[in-house]
Order: structure tokens, then C-alpha cells, then sequence
């Protein structure tokens, strides 16, 4: 769904400090973000793999060469 | 050419015909993933509005200028923090009148209005209805505190209306500055010590007749109910030959302010058609008698209609079921053909003149 609301683009190269300054230069920031800047409950977010609750969360640092994934939670039991 | 935009629990659907209204083409999906609580054409420029929500990613508008193939979506929509509330649901798109280029009004839960100028890129609250004197007073409903019904006069600029569930009609002749409840004579059964308040009654959804604008129709959680006094004094309808006052759904004729349609629910706790009879209920007389309109419609169908799946045109009358079905009828209800089947869940149907 992220991906359709940019034409179809799946990767960005940004340049930020931390996961949280890289995924708000995004064009679909206001989707991964709620309108409080907090992070939606079922995005998670892995950082080369390991999820960012396991580091500082928005505030983990970045040293220039990580990729950043963004992948819907399981929600199972959802009225989906 | 006749349309109609099915805002489904996944997608958007977009089925089309000609002037018989018999037979219809139905799309491929559109905003894929996105539940489409209502989606509605812009007379104005012929672009559309959809009222969109995600499970993962929340509530938000989307707009197409090329009837669906692109989308560009709402970039500042929420509301102001010293509110202490947050944008659960985007329930309904209203475009502003001819002239009022660019504006456009979007209601949503938790019982929140927003204004637009600049054709839904950006939203404003109207904190004149968010910070409302009687909040305190309002409920939600199953559904959430929705923001479902506006309805703008066409004769006066200033004066419109909107209705949320459950906190009831609310009526503005300053453009929205303030607003004055609007349930005079309208039943809050749930409340029994005191089922007349001034606010707090479960409306459904509202319309104001296009022709007669002073002329309101209501299908309430605690029954049917006409004003023609633009809302100050309503009259409950029911009891009439209609088999409950319990429904969401109303429609109406556009060339006679006498006649309405609704498709009545067994009640409150059972929110499925009466004895599985999925029957469009018609007056023509305001609402002092109804009669079942069966022709095409299926037997037995236990199927239920939501307060936005339904709508009308010039030359026709449509809803849409939870069941994923539309019906249409271009002879005011006495016969029905089955439009789609199979859908997903329909959340919205919306009449648009695709020419």
C-alpha cells in the first residue's frame, strides 16, 4: 500500500541521523506517522534486519549504510 | 452516463451504465487496501474524493483527477492537539457549491468536521463543532462517534447541516461559526429517563430534500422522522406499514419532495433485514404511509445495508449490501436488478454523472 501511494516506488536513499528523521522525510510519512508524530501501532520497522524496539526506537542512531524496512504487522483477529 | 462509486472494505469499485440502468460494468479495484468509507464525484471539476481508511496506516482522503487511474492523498489532516482528540475514522467527503472553488467539507470520528480550500490537500477543524458546548453530552455508536451526514442548503450559503452518531442533527446558518442543535421531537429511546434531550439522539443519516431545502428526512436509530421546518420540529414516521423504524439507509426522489426509501433492520440487537425480506420501503405521501417494493430483489436474503450504501439520481435509486451486492432500480423502486454480487463488504454507494 505504501508503495502505490508513490507511483509504485519502493526504495528511497535519504541521509539522516536517526530511523525516526529518516522515515519523516518520506512522502508517506503521514501514513507511517499518526497526526501526535508517533509511530502507528502496526508499523514495524527493522533496521539491517533487527527491529528498532530492540534499539532506541525513532531515536536509534544511523551511521550511513543501513537499510531501513518497513513492513505491516500481523494482525491477526483485525475485522480486516 | 450513469455511475456509481462502491466504496467497499477493500477498495474502491466503480460500476457504470447507460441510461436503462439495466445492465453495468463493474471495475477493477481502485485504492486497493483502503477501506473507502464514502467516495463522492466533484461536480465541479469531475474529479472524486474518497474518504479512506487503513487498519495499518489510519484515516486519511484520497483525490483523482483522472477518475481513479491516479491518486494523490491529503498531506496535513488531524486534529490540534489542545483538542485532546485524534482522528479515528474519515466517515464522509461533501464537496463545497459551484463557486466555491476548492472547498470541500470531511466528517469523521470522534464526531469532528474539516474544512478544506484548496481542493483536499489540506484540512482545517472546525472547532466550532469539535469543541461543541454540548460534547460532553455526546455517545458513540457502534461504528465510533462518526461525523456521517452534511448536508448543505442549496438555496442559502450559509446555512448546512451535519449529523453525527450518537450525538444528533446539528444545523449552522453562519457558514459554520456555530451551530445549534437540531432534534426537536426526536427520540432517544435508549435514554429512558429522558428520551427527548437536546442532544445525544442516534441519527443515522440525514438528507436534505435538493428540491424543498427546508424539507429533512432521518432514518434514526429510534426510527424515521421528516422536518419540514429545516430541522427545528420533526415528526417520528413510522408505524405506517413499515416493519421496524430501526435501518440506516434513506433515499430520495429528487423531482418529488413526497417520496423516500428506506430499508428497515429487524432492531437494534439483530441489525439484519426482517424475516430475511430484503425490502426497499416506499412513501409518497411525506411519509404518512410506506409500502414494501420486492421486485428483483432476492428471497430469503438476511443482508444488512449501512447508513452510506445507498444513494440516488435523477433516474434512479441504489444500495449496496454487507454481502458485497448492488441493486439499482430506474423506476423508483417498483423493480430492482442486481448491479454487482460478490464484492467485498460495501461500505458506500455514491451516484455519479460519468460523462
Amino acid at each position: 500500500m505504501l508503495a502505490a501511494e508513490v507511483g509504485g516506488q519502493r526504495r528511497f536513499d535519504v541521509e539522516a541521523d536517526t530511523v525516526g528523521s529518516a522515515l519523516r522525510s518520506l512522502p508517506v510519512a503521514n501514513l507511517v506517522f499518526d497526526e501526535r508524530g508517533q509511530l502507528r501501532q502496526l508499523v514495524n520497522v527493522y533496521v539491517d534486519g533487527t527491529d528498532v524496539r530492540e534499539h532506541e526506537g525513532m531515536d536509534t542512531r544511523l551511521s550511513g549504510s543501513e537499510e531501513i524496512r518497513l513492513v505491516a504487522a500481523i494482525a491477526g483477529g483485525y475485522s480486516t | 452516463m450513469p455511475a456509481l462509486l462502491v466504496g467497499t472494505r477493500k477498495g474502491l469499485f466503480v460500476l457504470s451504465s447507460d441510461e436503462d440502468r439495466r445492465d453495468w460494468e463493474v471495475s477493477d479495484p481502485l485504492l486497493t487496501g483502503w477501506e473507502v468509507f464514502h467516495a463522492v464525484p466533484d461536480p465541479r471539476d469531475g474529479s472524486v474524493y474518497a474518504a479512506t481508511n487503513s487498519f495499518v496506516y489510519g484515516a486519511t482522503v484520497h483525490r483523482s483527477e483522472d477518475r481513479g487511474e491516479t491518486w494523490t492523498r491529503a498531506e496535513e489532516l488531524g486534529l490540534p492537539e489542545e483538542t485532546g482528540l485524534t482522528l479515528e475514522k474519515t466517515w464522509h467527503v461533501r464537496p463545497g457549491r459551484e463557486g466555491e472553488d476548492g472547498r470541500l467539507w470531511l466528517g469523521g470520528a470522534p464526531g469532528v468536521l474539516f474544512r478544506s480550500d484548496d481542493s483536499g490537500r489540506t484540512w482545517k477543524t472546525v472547532q466550532s463543532l469539535v469543541g461543541h458546548e454540548s460534547r460532553e453530552k455526546w455517545n458513540p455508536g457502534a461504528g465510533g462517534m462518526c461525523c456521517h451526514s452534511i448536508q448543505l442548503d442549496p438555496d442559502d450559503p450559509n446555512r448546512m447541516y451535519v449529523a453525527i452518531s450518537a450525538a444528533g442533527t446539528f444545523r449552522t446558518e453562519d457558514g459554520g461559526e456555530s451551530w445549534e442543535p437540531a432534534n426537536s421531537g426526536v427520540a432517544a429511546d435508549f435514554f429512558p429517563d429522558n428520551p427527548f434531550p437536546e442532544v445525544g439522539q442516534c441519527v443515522h443519516k440525514l438528507l436534505v430534500h435538493p428540491s424543498r431545502p427546508e424539507r429533512l428526512w432521518q432514518q434514526n436509530h429510534c426510527g424515521v422522522y421528516r422536518s419540514d421546518d429545516q430541522g427545528r420540529n420533526w415528526e417520528r414516521l413510522e408505524g405506517n406499514g413499515l416493519p421496524s423504524g430501526f435501518g440506516f439507509p434513506i433515499m430520495l426522489d429528487p423531482s418529488d419532495p413526497e417520496t423516500a426509501f428506506v430499508i428497515p433492520e429487524e432492531g437494534a440487537e439483530n441489525r439484519v433485514t426482517p424475516d430475511g425480506r430484503l425490502g426497499v420501503y416506499r412513501t409518497q405521501d411525506g411519509g404518512q404511509s410506506w409500502e414494501l417494493l420486492e421486485g428483483g430483489l432476492p428471497e430469503p436474503a438476511w443482508v444488512a445495508v449501512l447508513r452510506e450504501s445507498s444513494s440516488f439520481d435523477d433516474g434512479g435509486v441504489y444500495f449496496g449490501t454487507q454481502s458485497g451486492s448492488v441493486f439499482a432500480s430506474a423506476d423508483g423502486g417498483d423493480s430492482w436488478v442486481e448491479a454487482a454480487t460478490h464484492l467485498p463488504p460495501i461500505l458506500s454507494v455514491e451516484a455519479a454523472d460519468w460523462r
